[in-house]
């Protein structure tokens, strides 16, 4: 892992992305966009009082077609867009350790740690049908202090992650000095 | 407000016949020059997220195929908005 060094003795269990279905979800304007060209000559030819502007959709003419080229390449630059975000969006768990790896929009990255050792809390939430059957959900991990929290949204099988983290919790109990 | 018919909508071609351009200047290379504006733009954008793809995917192999096939895509759609033909892209385009 290039953003944050690993201790010795560390490695990573597990690294989450969000759910594919949510990936799907964000590409959805995109490809109502993409379709938009091939569908509104066809859907305005059904409406007789706009008929007429079909015809300006005239994709065998070089403006028609470099307005279309242009609309399609801002589409799959946008879509490929998401999917970059979406890739380099992230939640790593380590034996000792849950990083989140946050890039909101390029130039602008965030990466932080929570120390297992220091979680007190770990709450999953699953709430929705579609969310229940395809096992969408969050994660809240709380420690003791009260005002740091990760919240991981839109990680595939929660249940999972937080058994995982609980588990990494137990088994390296926590050592004092006293 | 004086009462007046609504106009019927002019369609781009009539708008671009409109169009007053210096005689040195024809629409054809007037609408290449926006092309190219608008792929420099492009070049931009996908510069600065193919350097966030190398620099942050974890040497992930994920990396390579999604730009080689950003690069592949986005070189068909140009090739068709300056000429018309999309390398295989073609026959699935109007």
């Amino acid at each position: 892992m290039k953003e944050f060094e690993l201790e010795p003795g560390e490695h990573v269990v597990l690294q989450v992305r969000k759910h594919w279905f949510l990936f799907l979800a964000e590409l959805l304007p995109y490809a109502i966009m993409a379709i938009v060209p091939f569908a509104l000559p066809k859907l305005l030819v059904l409406a007789p009082p706009l008929a007429q502007y079909a015809a300006f959709f005239d994709f065998t003419t070089p403006l028609m077609r470099a307005a279309f080229g242009v609309w399609l390449l801002v589409t799959w630059t946008g879509a490929w867009s998401a999917f970059t975000r979406y890739f380099l969006n992230a939640w790593v768990l380590t034996n000792q350790r849950i990083a989140t790896i946050k890039q909101q929009r390029f130039f602008n990255r965030e990466v932080s740690s929570l120390l297992l050792p220091r979680v007190q809390d770990v709450t999953t939430n699953i709430s929705g049908v579609v969310f229940s059957l395809l096992g969408i959900g969050d994660i809240k991990v709380q420690t003791a202090s009260e005002d740091v929290e990760f919240v991981m949204r839109g990680i595939p099988r929660p249940e999972q992650m937080r058994d995982l983290i609980l588990k990494y919790v137990s088994t390296k109990p926590q050592t004092t000095n006293i | 407000m004086v009462d007046q018919p609504l106009q019927p909508f002019a369609p781009p071609s009539a708008l671009f016949a409109q169009l007053h351009l210096p005689d040195t200047i024809s629409a054809g290379v007037a609408v290449t020059w926006a092309l190219y504006i608008v792929f420099a733009f492009w070049a931009l954008y996908t510069l600065v997220a193919v350097y966030h793809w190398l620099k942050y995917s974890h040497a992930s192999w994920v990396a390579f195929p999604a730009i080689a096939l950003h690069l592949f895509i986005s070189f068909a759609l140009m090739a068709y908005a300056l000429s018309g033909n999309a390398f295989s892209l073609t026959p699935y385009l109007p």
